[in-house]
């Protein structure tokens, strides 16, 4: 009985071991050394980087050019969550109830999650061609002359953004989920005093999804701060006029372009702590509000 | 009668869910301050018959008029119903007060009254103390009664009940029997109580309806129905142990073409009773004892005696039945000769 009170835990630790070993060694370890890179001189390809104390951070300071992947960044996240939650919220709670071609249509939401980062850029630049993308020809329909999408520092963003709008698969499944989990009995009730579907959606759907939308609005800020990497540097590399220099983009140059290792390190510290920054913005939001009980 | 002594008159509603019929004809009527219960085994159409004149669905065919009016084309809300379920529909993210004032709110009732309002329901069910709490923080017996006073809030013409006391244990249930009872008796309202259990359906309505397979087999008076059942469904549903049922009449001398049955109340061990019978089993209730035995020709008949019988399994015993309560039903379809 004794042995086997005390070998219990061994063995869940063995178990944990591998996953553990692998935390470490790829993700902790790193982390760590980043930290310490991000005060030396280092840029990738010298062996001995020597410490520089907070010279990095002095340059960080007065560098115009992370302003501007600052801005593109913000821009991007305050613009790209909110469109992907409405997106993956809406069409999770349109095709959550069983109807036909239901199957079809789950499917068809899902479907560009599985493609490619790269392949569905590719296909933006051809969506976002302004002479003969599909998008400024629908544009056309409706008598409007169409954007050069890639050239203009705006339109760019939202380029992106578009592109964005559909990998949502997740967060779409997840709603999905959730929203088959509600006890079908509310909505009865809810029917019995006079809640309309809009009622029903406002005081029943919403608040009880709740902690769902509090997490997948978590989820998406720090997943969209660092997944438009692949369309800026397919669709536009960020320009025009640094518009979607978003911070990966910015410290994969200073990486591996400029040989800026250590100054890249140190931006990845501050993508963290701008991450953290608007979750706590967020979380404190969801107190104020008394989004959750 | 006429149609406006009902509070509630069913006319051959019909429902079906693609090739299962759960409602096949059913008429039914309930009187003004009239307490109904629907009865029957799982399946036989009780919530749906609910579930219809609240209108969370539409039945294929036949009326349901409340208080005079046609209401199947209604939207739920405009019925005038209330409806309590099995497992309350409490709404998780509200307290009980917001779940109260969660109607109201709806129906834009203004502010102040809506709070007087729940809180005078609050006060009739004696959940004042429990409004700031959520529904997972209180027992089933809590959450019943915060049920009941959204249904009253509701102020209707006609409650629905299905199945409401089926999550509460035994003791809790008798209790709530009685709260339940006099909560009709001081809202005077028309109530349809759903229910599977019989011992409720008895002791709650003034009438009870039993269905099976979709129709209503019998409504009537509970004594009544139990004392002359329809037929031999009602027969064996009703009564615990259930109604001995001997095809032929058999050992109770019958004639040919009849079902006969007798309950085991209504059997008595008699040293001088006409049916030879062994006893196979004796079960002890504490208040009363069954005596379950087997004729020679292989017919069971269960016997209910007072407590400690006597007897015990492997006696030969001798049973009188009380001939004038002997029942007899056709053998083809069971109704009552």
């Amino acid at each position: 009985m004794k042995t086997g009170r005390a070998r219990r835990p061994l063995t869940a630790w063995a178990f944990l071991a591998p996953y553990a070993v692998a935390v470490v060694l790829l993700i902790a370890v790193p982390a760590l050394l980043n930290v310490g890179y991000a005060f030396t001189d280092h840029t990738g390809l010298t062996r001995d980087p020597q410490f520089v104390g907070l010279a990095n951070i002095r340059r960080l300071l007065s560098d115009g050019f992370l302003l501007d992947s600052l801005q593109a960044s913000l821009f991007h996240v305050a613009l790209a969550v909110p469109v992907r939650l409405l997106a993956a919220v809406g069409l999770g709670l349109l095709l959550a109830a069983p109807r036909p071609g239901g199957r079809l249509f789950r499917a068809a939401v899902y479907l560009p999650t599985v493609i490619p980062d790269v392949a569905l850029a590719v296909l933006f630049l051809w969506v976002l061609n302004p002479m003969y993308g599909p998008l400024n020809q629908l544009l056309g329909l409706f008598g409007h002359p169409g954007y050069t999408w890639l050239a203009d520092p705006t339109t760019a963003r939202i380029g992106v953004v578009l592109m964005l709008a559909f990998p949502i698969g997740e967060g779409f499944i997840v709603v999905l989920a959730a929203r088959r989990l509600l006890d079908g009995r509310l909505y009865e009730a809810a029917a019995l005093e006079g809640c309309g579907p809009f009622g029903q959606l406002r005081r029943l759907t919403l608040p009880l999804l709740a902690p769902v939308l509090v997490l997948l609005a978590v989820r998406d800020t720090i997943l969209t701060l660092q997944v438009n990497f692949v369309p800026a540097y397919v669709l536009t590399d960020g320009r025009p006029a640094n518009a979607t220099l978003y911070l990966p983009v910015y410290i994969f140059d200073q990486v591996f372009e400029f040989s800026g290792f250590a100054y890249g390190s140190l931006i990845t510290i501050m993508l963290m702590a701008v991450t953290a920054v608007i979750i706590a913005l967020q979380l404190l939001m969801v107190r104020r509000w008394r989004v959750l009980r | 009668m006429s149609i406006e002594h009902h509070a509630i008159r069913l006319e051959s509603l019909a429902k079906s869910y693609g090739k299962v019929t759960a409602l096949a004809g059913v008429d039914l009527d309930v009187r003004e301050g009239e307490l109904l219960t629907l009865v029957g085994p799982s399946g036989s159409g009780k919530s749906t018959i609910l579930r219809l004149i609240a209108g969370l669905e539409r039945p294929d065919g036949g009326r349901i008029v409340v208080n005079g009016q046609d209401v199947a084309a209604l939207p739920p809300h405009r019925r005038a119903v209330a409806m309590v379920f099995q497992d309350y529909a409490l709404y998780p993210h509200l307290t009980v007060r917001s779940n109260l004032l969660f109607g109201l709110r709806v129906r834009r009732v203004r502010r102040g009254e809506a709070d007087q309002r729940a809180q005078q329901a609050a006060e009739r069910l004696g959940i004042a103390d429990l409004l700031d709490r959520y529904p997972d923080q209180m027992s089933g017996g809590q959450r019943q009664r915060v049920a009941l006073a959204r249904a009253v809030l509701r102020d209707p013409r006609v409650y629905l009940f299905d199945e409401p006391m089926a999550s509460l244990d035994a003791p809790l249930r008798f209790a709530t029997r009685a709260d339940l009872l006099a909560l009709h008796r001081e809202l005077g309202t028309a109530t349809i109580y759903v229910t599977h259990d019989q011992a409720e359906a008895m002791t709650l309505g003034d009438r009870v309806a039993v269905l099976h397979g979709g129709q209503v087999r019998q409504v009537g008076r509970p004594q009544e129905v139990y004392d002359r059942p329809a037929d031999t469904f009602v027969a064996g549903f009703l009564g615990s142990p259930p109604m001995n049922l001997v095809p032929g009449g058999g050992v109770l001398a019958g004639t040919a073409g009849v079902t006969l049955g007798v309950r085991p109340e209504d059997l008595a061990l008699d040293a001088d009773g006409p049916l030879e019978a062994t006893v196979e089993a004796v079960e002890a209730l504490g208040s009363e004892a069954i005596v379950l035995t087997r004729c020679a020709d292989g017919t069971r008949l269960a016997v209910r005696t007072g407590p400690r019988p006597g007897v015990r399994p492997g006696d030969r015993v001798r049973l009188r039945p009380d001939p004038s309560r002997i029942h007899r039903f056709e053998a083809d379809n069971g109704r009552r000769r």
